[in-house]
């Protein structure tokens, strides 16, 4: 018998092959080992260090790469002496082992992945155990491993009490790249905020199979548009809804970085993200020799992650409804993701009472109620 | 051989060349050379303003390589071009035909999908860049009209026939202005009438002044449309000789350097069929379509006997390659029977037919039967790969399949340099030897040749029709198509006449009746009436 | 006096050699020129891109990870080059041989000897069933093969999608849907490297084999030379096609299993790398002779490869692009500019 819905549980065979497969080409004396980064993981001098960043997208996406980018500039300012690495556009296959491999190969000594590679990455870092790895929206840890995060859900859920409050139909409409974690997370995050403020709100989502693609997001954004939607969202690395949106009149909120300028009418606000902070903090960590792996970092509201100052168009009493709630997750630490809380089958998952944690929602792998178009 | 000579010998007759005018094109010394062999060596060949003049030569004695020389497809490995006195080399055949100098292939070159119009208009310099499919038709009309050749503009090239394909070849080179028209064996695919409107154009191209060179493995026609008549032999040079004062057997011993018997009389089959056995094939009311899916043969009824010669007489386009085909099951039938020695063939396949012993030497060598771009070797075992030696098991044995190549080329009399050589590079009448060859050793009970003499010079000619005898007289049923009459008479046992897909008649050869063949072959009988 | 080009109506195998080696030398010259320009060392780099893909092992396991998949998918294309037809869709068939080899060894259990066996079977069934319909579609109503198997290349991108992003997702990773990891791994023959080069080198030899001793072999190659003497020779035309495609596809299928079981490990989109379509590149460099896809699916993971080393060196990625663009520009020409050469000319008819 198998099990067709949920793979994953089957029994981990681990191959005999693998491991009597011992290095054939290293055996024969023919080959140098490549250099596994500089020393231990203890302290490096700024001279010595290889800084590497390896992205998903362009860093000219005025999105998700670019506030990486910003990151490594600002990491660069902080310590001129050390060496910079940068490969953008880096494809989830092979070709992502490939790239980080080579980053070991030039001897770094902090490599920063801006994008979840995975197995990809890990078959890199497990190698090469002297080099440090951070994995932006990871979930591995290893000596030599950490991942980093944003609790972004804050902040979204903020967006969302806007979103209710200014769309009129309660129709809204997302705009998704993947149905996985930092997704639902999101939707989830935007559809709750609607609800506590506009109780008929519910959150279509069109997943596009990219989170680079500008046509596509378009396009997505055009059907929801036309779906009858009123105000759109997503999680894209670059702007392509918002021109549709305020090319057809529709307020639009967005993520990464203030690109007012594409739909400054439309504009709301964004899940802006800064990574700048962080990185200077991690290289000089690492530097310094009290960098450690095995780390699970979600950067909270406010340091790394927070809404954008609002749009010209938004209206005062939005800002103040939704800056309220902000204000309270800043104070007194409010987690508005507390039950009863339905999935989009309407089936209870979280009781009243209970209360999401941050792992939990990091991993949240299914829609709540009033979202369509997600598969759960 | 020395230029003044020749004049000499040229005193006197006449045609319309000046003797004393410089040559328009003159060859010197040139040589070609291709691995293992020399195609050209030291050839010297002269042409005159207004003076059609014959290139002979046996197969392969290098007739099309000099051409080919000439207008820049290949280049000399030694020698000279003069065109009208000046030291010249072209490095195209576009620009030979830029200078007035051009080729009609022994292999047409057209484009098959395209109309005649558009292969007229295709790379030449003229056309304008942006025109109508009906402008360039205009065009055409205007051209055939100014040069007197018969073709339809809109026509596609796998709609016409041989003729008109060979018509539409030379008003591509007239039309861009040719003042020499070169002519690779162009009267192999022809019918008797078109070759002799062909010989009326070239007369009045001629008389304009203008030069023809022409290469035939038919000397008649040699002797009847050429002023002079250069004769290669092995690459060299032999003779230029006035064509006034020659005759078929003087060139015939030039070309092959040793007297050659042009015609021997052949007796009658010896073969006795068994009665008791049925007739190696029989067809029953066939009909089929052609590549277009039109009606092209039927209610054939034709019985083949063992140790017979069984003619096809005909014009083309009637009806042959699709008869041909039909007996040898690379064409499926529309309606009737095949029946082979008594088995009634459910369905047409050529490998049936070749494991039944039926080879066929098809009209159309490099297009159905030969892979140019191949080895000789894979050419040659196209028919045997599947029996052992060549086939062992689900292998092919590489040794046995070269000796099967060296064996066959012995027999047809082709010598080879290299059997790795793609079989394009042979000769044309090597080409036709070698595929004559190859079917005549699968052809146990049935040979079909269609115009098995295509292309050979004329010693080949008299080799072939003495094994197709051989053949016969071992008692294999043989067909052959041809279009000449007189080679039909004085070689088949019985004629069939084939016209516009019907069998008009059988006749015995002896004592046949030639005006009432020749009337059938047209559609009429002896009474005047048109047949249906 | 002038100069002219002529052109050879056929080119001797050394100067073809040479030609493409001129080829690839002055794309290296230009690429040179350009990062001299954009303000690199031209010997630095090349050193180093020699260097990192020769010299050190994850070099090595790289390129052969890159070189396996490319031989095998380059032979797909050849295979179908040689009897005159276009697989333009090893790509598809590369992502549906993945997708086999997944279902199996997500939802079966067995030993790993057995349930690899299974996903080979399994990725070159998928390929083949693939290349199917355009098969046959070729083969009973002539359909164009060209167009029929590129669409099927974007309808296998959206079926790993799905299977990737819905039915089969696993609900970990957090960017990407991906299948959750097959437990079943080709073994490794040094780090990363995995078997599957062996694999591609079996293919190739077999197929070489296959074509010049088998009798199938010499039916496929006269059906590619002239498929009317073909079917006047009595060869079953149509069924050689029809094995011909089907082998084509199943050999794109089997390299997607290979990446998959070998390489991600996890069936996710974009794994093919391209591998498809560069694969048809591989085969027109190789002129459709599998021995040839050895040598020019070497020459196209090396590019790869110098492509990743090059950025790592500051070089963006655009940049890298034009150069690996305008090497196989060069090379692909190189091949047209054997055909050629340069005589010194008269022409008269331009003084007349
Ligand atoms: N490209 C080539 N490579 C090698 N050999 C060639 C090539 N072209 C021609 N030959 C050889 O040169 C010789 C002369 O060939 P050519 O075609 O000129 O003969 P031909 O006189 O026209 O004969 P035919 O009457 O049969 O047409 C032949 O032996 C032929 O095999
Ligand atoms: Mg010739």
């Amino acid at each position: 018998m198998f099990d067709l819905k949920n793979p994953s549980r089957r029994k981990f065979l681990t191959m005999a092959g693998t491991a009597a497969g011992a290095s054939l080409l290293g055996n024969t004396g023919l080959v140098v080992p490549s250099a596994y980064g500089a020393g231990a993981l203890g302290a490096v001098k700024e001279e010595d260090a290889v800084i590497a960043f390896g992205h998903v997208g362009p860093i000219s996406d005025e999105g998700w790469t670019s506030t990486h980018h910003d990151g490594l500039v600002a990491v660069k300012a902080a310590f001129p002496k050390a060496k910079y690495l940068e490969i953008e556009t880096i494809p989830y296959s092979a070709d992502a082992t490939r790239t980080f491999r080579q980053f070991v190969a030039e001897n770094a000594t902090l490599i920063f992945s801006s994008s979840e590679y995975g197995d990809l990455l890990a078959e890199v870092s497990n190698r090469a155990p002297k080099v440090a790895f951070m994995e932006c929206n990871g979930h591995r840890v290893a000596d030599n491993f950490s991942w980093y995060y944003v609790k972004h859900w804050m902040p979204t859920y903020v967006i969302g009490v806007a979103a209710g409050l200014m769309s009129k139909t309660g129709k809204l409409g997302y705009v998704a790249s993947f149905p996985v974690p930092s997704v639902f997370t999101s939707v989830n995050a935007f559809q709750m905020g609607a609800k506590s403020v506009n109780p008929k709100a519910t959150t279509q989502v069109i997943s596009i199979n990219s989170w680079f693609d500008p046509q596509g997001a378009s396009q997505a954004g055009t059907a929801l548009l036309d779906n009858g939607a009123d105000f759109l969202f997503g999680i894209m690395d670059e702007a392509a809804y918002l021109q549709v949106a305020e090319k057809r009149g529709i307020p639009a909120a967005m993520w990464n970085t203030d690109v007012r300028r594409y739909g400054p009418k439309s504009y709301v606000t964004s899940c802006v993200v800064d990574w700048r902070k962080f990185y200077v903090e991690q290289t000089r960590k690492r530097l310094a020799g009290t960098w450690t792996g095995n780390e699970q970092i979600l950067l909270p509201l406010g340091e790394g992650v927070d809404r954008d100052a609002w749009g010209e168009s938004v209206p005062e009493n939005v800002r103040q409804t939704a800056d309220a709630v902000r204000t309270k997750m800043l104070k007194d630490g409010f987690n508005p993701f507390a039950g009863e809380i339905k999935d989009s089958a309407g089936k209870v998952k979280i009781a009243a009472g209970e209360k999401m944690d941050d792992m939990a929602l990091y991993n949240w792998n299914w829609a709540v109620e009033g979202v369509t178009g997600l598969a759960t | 051989m020395s230029v003044a000579l020749d004049r000499s010998l040229a005193h006197g007759v006449g045609h319309v060349a000046d003797p004393d005018a410089a040559p328009v094109v003159s060859l010197r010394g040139i040589t070609k050379i291709f691995p293992g062999l020399i195609a050209n060596d030291a050839v010297d060949f002269d042409i005159r303003a207004g003076e059609i003049h014959a290139l002979l030569g046996e197969n392969g004695a290098g007739k099309s390589t000099l051409m080919n020389v000439l207008t820049g497809i290949y280049q000399p490995d030694a020698g000279q071009i003069l065109l009208d006195g000046q030291p010249t080399r072209f490095v195209s055949p576009a620009q030979a035909i830029g200078a007035g100098i051009g080729m009609i292939h022994q292999h047409f070159k057209l484009i098959q999908a395209f109309t005649v119009a558009e292969n007229i208009h295709l790379g030449w310099g003229e056309t304008p860049v942006l025109i109508s499919a009906k402008d360039i038709e205009d065009r055409t009309r205007i051209l055939a009209e100014k040069f007197n050749l018969a073709v339809r503009p809109e026509a596609r090239i796998d709609e016409i026939s041989a003729g008109e394909q060979q018509r539409v070849e030379i008003l591509k080179v007239l039309a861009r202005g040719a003042r020499i028209l070169i002519l690779d064996e162009p009267t192999a695919v022809l019918t008797p009438p078109e070759a002799r409107e062909l010989f009326k154009a070239l007369r009045q191209f001629r008389a304009a002044g203008n030069s023809v060179v022409f290469i035939s493995h038919k000397l008649d026609e040699v002797l009847a449309i050429s002023d002079r008549i250069t004769i290669l032999r092995a690459g060299k040079k032999v003779a230029l000789r006035e064509a006034a004062g020659c005759t078929p057997s003087i060139l015939a011993n030039l070309m092959v350097g040793r007297d050659v018997v042009l015609h021997h009389a052949r007796p009658a089959s010896p073969h006795q069929a068994n009665p008791g056995d049925p007739p190696p094939m029989v067809l029953q009311d066939v009909s089929a379509l052609n590549d277009r899916g039109l009606p092209a043969l039927t209610g054939i009824e034709l019985e083949l006997r063992a140790g017979e010669i069984l003619g096809i007489a005909g014009v083309a386009g009637n009806g042959q390659r699709e008869l041909s085909e039909v007996l040898t099951g690379v064409r499926p039938l529309q309606g009737g029977d095949i029946v082979i020695a008594g088995y009634r063939v459910p369905s047409s396949n050529p490998a049936m037919f070749r494991d039944a012993g039926i080879g066929h030497i098809p009209e159309d060598r490099l297009r159905s039967g030969l892979a140019p771009s191949l080895s000789i070797i894979d050419n040659a075992v196209l028919r045997e790969y599947v029996i052992p030696p060549v086939a062992r098991g689900h292998f092919i044995d590489h040794g046995s399949a070269a000796a099967l190549a060296k064996r066959i080329a012995k027999d047809a009399e082709v010598g080879i340099p290299s059997f790795q050589m793609p079989v394009r590079n042979l000769s044309g009448g090597n080409q036709q030897r070698l595929v004559a060859r190859r079917e005549m050793r699968i052809a146990k009970s049935v040979l079909v040749a269609a115009y098995p003499t295509r292309g050979l010079d004329v010693g080949a000619i008299n080799t072939m029709i003495d094994y197709l005898v051989a053949l016969r007289d071992s008692g294999v049923a043989v067909v052959m198509f041809s279009e000449e009459l007189e080679e039909l008479l004085n070689l088949a046992d019985r004629i069939a006449v084939l016209y516009e897909g019907r069998i008009m008649g059988i006749f015995n050869a002896k004592g046949a009746d030639m005006e009432e063949i020749g009337l059938l072959m047209g559609g009429k009988t002896k009474h005047g009436e048109r047949v249906a | 006096m002038a100069f002219r080009l002529q052109r050879l109506p056929s080119v001797r195998p050394e100067i073809a050699v040479a030609a493409h080696a001129v080829a690839i030398g002055l794309a290296f010259v230009v690429g040179g020129i350009a990062v001299t320009i954009s303000g690199h060392n031209a010997f630095t780099l090349a050193a180093k891109v020699l260097t990192a893909s020769f010299g050190s092992e994850f070099g090595l396991e790289d390129f052969g990870l890159l070189f396996g998949p490319l031989m095998l998918t380059g032979l797909a294309a050849a295979v179908t080059l040689r009897i005159g037809l276009w697989n333009i869709g090893a790509e598809g068939q590369f992502y549906i041989g993945a997708v086999f080899a997944t279902g199996v060894g997500l939802f079966f259990s067995g030993p790993p000897w057995l349930m690899l066996t299974a996903m080979f079977l399994a990725g070159g069934i998928g390929g083949a069933l693939w290349i199917l319909v355009p098969t046959l579609a070729r083969a009973y109503a002539n359909v164009n093969e060209i167009i029929t198997t590129l669409l099927l290349n974007f309808v296998a991108v959206l079926v790993v999608n799905y299977l990737s992003t819905g039915l089969w997702r696993d609900r970990k990773q957090s960017v990407l849907g991906a299948t959750a990891r097959i437990p079943y791994e080709v073994p490794n023959l040094s780090g990363s490297l995995h078997a599957g080069i062996l694999v591609a080198v079996a293919a190739v030899v077999l197929m070489a084999l296959l074509i010049r001793y088998t009798r199938w072999g010499y039916e496929v190659r006269i059906s590619g030379a002239n498929i009317f003497a073909a079917h006047y020779a009595g060869i079953p035309v149509r069924s050689r096609l029809i094995s011909v495609m089907l082998i084509s596809g199943a050999i794109a299928g089997i390299a997607g299993m290979l990446e998959v079981a070998g390489t991600v490990h996890r069936l996710q989109g974009g794994i093919s790398n391209n591998f498809g379509y560069l694969g048809i590149i591989v085969a027109v460099l190789a002129g459709g002779s599998p021995i040839g896809v050895v040598f020019s699916g070497f020459v196209m993971a090396v590019i790869l490869n110098a492509g990743i080393i090059l950025q790592a060196q500051g070089i963006l990625l655009n940049d890298v692009l034009a150069m690996t663009g305008l090497i196989l520009f060069f090379t692909a020409i190189g091949e047209q500019v054997a055909h050629y050469r340069i005589v010194a000319t008269h022409v008269v008819a331009q003084e007349a």
